[in-house]
């Protein structure tokens, strides 16, 4: 009869991927390159809002979009029509990215020359919460149709997230939304999150957005 | 939903302790897995086979999963709760406010090992 030792671990499985991730921030600091990861669900207006992101920055920083799918290019070709460098990652099924893959990404893109980088995550609120991708700062859109509930339902998408933006609030009247109730449950589990509600189709709250953007990029370059 | 890919991330990790401690044989892996970690432990135990397929070395390593609890301390009156059986509300005074205490946890807790001496 054969017996057994145990050895003790204890190590926990994102223990890499933090690692990884923090050495790609240190990277992007010494490249003067800042990279947002913008999130949201599927739907949410993510690359409308982007687009529109882009034409506002655009004539004052350099952006470099990677635009992360499962399969397909149609967000990476709505983008490209701005003008910016941008590149299609796909993720072959995976629900999400991680630092590694998101390193070589912005290797791919090429970051020379680039002063902000854009991730678009995968849409999905679960799964690229759990995983640090490297980025300076996070980001995520809810937008309306979605409801007022959603923090309670993923919070820790909320707790990560450095500024949330509420979309589509040009159509609020035909939604039981209670953006009062919204960005209380936010608050709540993040008191530091700035929360801007924005019309990406119509521009409301975009000028906030992109002026906040704008601050960080500066801050992290100079 | 990214069980799939955490798993391949504990062979990694795990394939690397076996190369450090000169592991010879594995009789199981055990896993802590935290109740609010989003992660379904019943697709691990599926999906082990897979991952380890083309890994001759793990044929008899056993996948266990510990379940660790989900457990605030109210920030209002003190109590410690279940966070997963109230749904986030202290059972006592009904605050929404609190501090998790655990959880969140994915960790691999230890490895099970053949000891040859024992033979």
């Amino acid at each position: 009869m054969s017996s057994f030792k145990i050895l003790e671990i204890k190590k926990s499985i994102f223990e890499n991927n933090d690692k990884q991730a923090d050495e790609l921030r240190q990277e992007l600091k010494g490249k003067k390159t800042f990279l947002l990861n913008l999130m949201s669900s599927p739907g949410s207006g993510k690359t409308t809002t982007l687009k529109n992101t882009i034409l506002a920055l655009k004539d004052k920083i350099n952006i470099g979009v990677m635009e992360a799918d499962i399969d397909s290019a149609v967000d990476a070709v709505t983008i490209s029509e701005t003008g910016v460098k941008v590149i299609q990652l796909h993720t072959g099924g995976m629900c999400h990215l991680d630092a590694s893959m998101t390193k070589q990404g912005l290797e791919g893109l090429g970051i020379e020359n680039i002063d902000l980088a854009i991730l678009e995550n995968i849409g999905n609120l679960v799964c690229p919460a759990e995983f640090d991708t490297g980025a300076v700062k996070n980001a995520m859109i809810l937008s309306v149709p979605e409801g007022d509930d959603k923090p309670l339902k993923y919070p820790l998408m909320f707790t990560i997230c450095d500024v949330l933006l509420i979309n589509k609030i040009d159509v609020m009247e035909y939604f039981d939304f209670d953006i009062n109730k919204c960005i209380e449950r936010a608050k709540k589990l993040n008191p530091n999150i700035k929360i801007i509600p924005i019309s990406a189709k119509f521009g409301d709250g975009l000028e906030e957005w992109t002026n906040w953007l704008y601050q960080e990029v500066q801050k992290w370059i100079k | 939903m990214h069980e799939l890919s955490l798993l391949v991330e504990v062979v990694k990790i795990v394939e690397d302790l076996v190369v450090e401690n000169k592991i010879k044989k594995l009789a199981a892996i055990v896993l802590q897995v935290g109740e609010l970690s989003s992660v379904v432990p019943m697709f691990m135990e599926e999906y082990f086979p897979v991952v380890t397929l083309d890994k001759p070395f793990f044929k008899d390593t056993k996948l266990e999963i510990e379940i660790l609890p989900g457990e605030a301390k109210c920030l209002n009156c003190g109590e410690v709760f279940n966070v997963v059986k109230t749904e986030g509300y202290c059972p006592k005074c009904n605050s929404f406010e609190k501090e998790l205490l655990c959880g969140r946890e994915f960790l691999i807790k230890e490895l099970v090992v053949y000891d040859e001496e024992g033979e």
